[in-house]
């Protein structure tokens, strides 16, 4: 039987500080959107954000213990078996967990069209490698990325980050323009991005 | 509390019986589109979800949220404390009993490839459950929903007109169902023919027309 607690579930420490438990991607699941989140350090359990780009409803739903959730600058505390449905993709939503124990379970997608895995799924993953200077693996695992989403800018930009880290000046230069061609806010995140730093003195680095 | 969003508390949300389960049918409550979700309650002994097997390409996601289960799944048997996941592909036999009171397990489903496009069977069910408790408003208005939701499916327009011929709603009735028979001619023709809802309606003159 295909089975899992949710403490057995990869635990991936993302930027903002929450958890991102697997969940799709640990059952190979291909019909629709799943993932779990568990606080980090920060307390945080559901990252700050909007669902503009993508279009999704999203439902969030609090397994275990209680979790502070703010939607559309409203705050609401929910426990277990309690449901977030954030209809609108336009309201910016987030959460904080208010017990150490707990975990919300989400599930989304664009309604009308099939499930496609979410190009984000793919950077997440990398961030652990990432973090540990693991370049190789990272790139691999963005480079998988990037052929079940080719010319995904998102995936393009964190490539060009690990190659530029890694001192491959020429490729991390050609995947960020193309990222920065693709989606200009790529170019303002681009400025800033401290893993630039060995190509921003390049004069083929995005101004 | 805006309009672009919802919460719901599964314990204690509108629950229905179906088939010997009890149905917590939470994308008709909150109006989820991209993946069919709902819950089952029940309490220790009790089935959670009707033993079934899914169609091709179709995947279920079950998650036990509160309480105990025992899921079979395929010839395996095996023990989910809150907070358990178990996936289910399609074409495999799927069971679950509660193992304590007040058990509730969350389910996502979907179909591979597919834009989900829900069946209305959640609907059909608490229509049927008014029925049984002499709702007859409250089942109306779970039709004109399904109807305005799935302008262009046939049951729907059937049962709604159903509901208007048991409401004593002739006018409403005949226009449903002739745009039942519009949709659906083959497929309607049997009920026509022979279904009790329709008894108050089947000695007007138009019901001839969907006869024909």
């Amino acid at each position: 039987m295909n089975l899992a607690h949710i403490d057995e579930l990869d635990a991936i420490e993302l930027a903002d500080g929450f958890v991102w438990r697997p969940v799709r991607r640990h059952f190979g699941i291909q019909a629709f959107g799943t993932n779990a989140y568990t606080p980090g350090a920060s307390g945080r359990i559901v990252e700050e954000h909007t669902e503009d780009r993508l279009g999704h409803e999203e439902l969030y739903l609090v397994l275990r213990g209680r979790v502070r959730f703010t939607v559309d600058g409203n705050e609401h505390e929910l426990g277990p078996g309690q449901l977030v449905f954030v209809r609108d993709p336009a309201l910016r939503r987030g959460a904080v967990a208010v017990t150490d124990d707990a975990a919300v379970l989400a599930v989304g997608g664009k309604p009308g069209e099939p499930h496609e895995i979410s190009a984000w799924e793919y950077v997440f993953l990398a961030v652990p490698d990432l973090q540990a200077g693991r370049h190789g693996e990272a790139k691999r695992l963005l480079e998988e990325g990037l052929e079940a989403k080719p010319g995904n800018p998102a995936i393009l930009y964190n490539l060009a980050c690990v190659e530029a880290l890694s001192g491959e000046r020429e490729a991390a230069l050609e995947h960020l323009g193309t990222a920065v061609a693709a989606e200009d806010r790529f170019r303002a995140a681009a400025q800033d991005d401290e893993d630039f730093a060995s190509i921003r003195d390049d004069p083929r680095f995005p101004r | 509390m805006s309009e672009g969003y919802e919460i719901l508390a599964l314990d204690e949300a509108e629950r229905v019986a179906h088939r010997d389960s009890t149905l917590i049918p939470v994308r008709y409550l909150l109006g989820f589109r991209p993946a069919g979700v709902n819950a089952w309650y029940a309490d220790t002994g009790d089935q959670l979800m009707p033993p079934h097997t899914e169609d091709s390409g179709n995947e279920e996601l079950y998650v036990v949220v509160q309480g105990r289960a025992t899921f079979t799944v395929g010839e395996e048997t095996k023990d989910a404390a809150a907070g358990t996941l178990v996936f289910v592909p399609a074409e495999v036999f799927r069971s679950a009993v509660a193992a304590e009171d007040g058990t509730i397990v969350f389910v996502v489903g979907g179909t591979v490839g597919q834009a989900f496009n829900a069946g209305g069977w959640e609907e059909f069910t608490l229509a049927e459950a008014y029925r049984h408790a002499g709702r007859i408003d409250d089942g109306r208005a779970v039709m004109e929903r399904m109807v305005a939701e799935k302008p262009d499916y046939w049951a729907a327009a059937y049962n709604a007109g159903c509901w208007e011929s048991m409401a004593g709603n002739p006018d409403a009735a005949f226009a449903h169902l002739r745009r039942a028979k519009e949709l659906n001619a083959e497929e309607a023709a049997p009920y026509f023919r022979e279904d009790t809802d329709l008894d108050n309606v089947r000695d007007d003159p138009r019901f001839q027309e969907l006869l024909g």
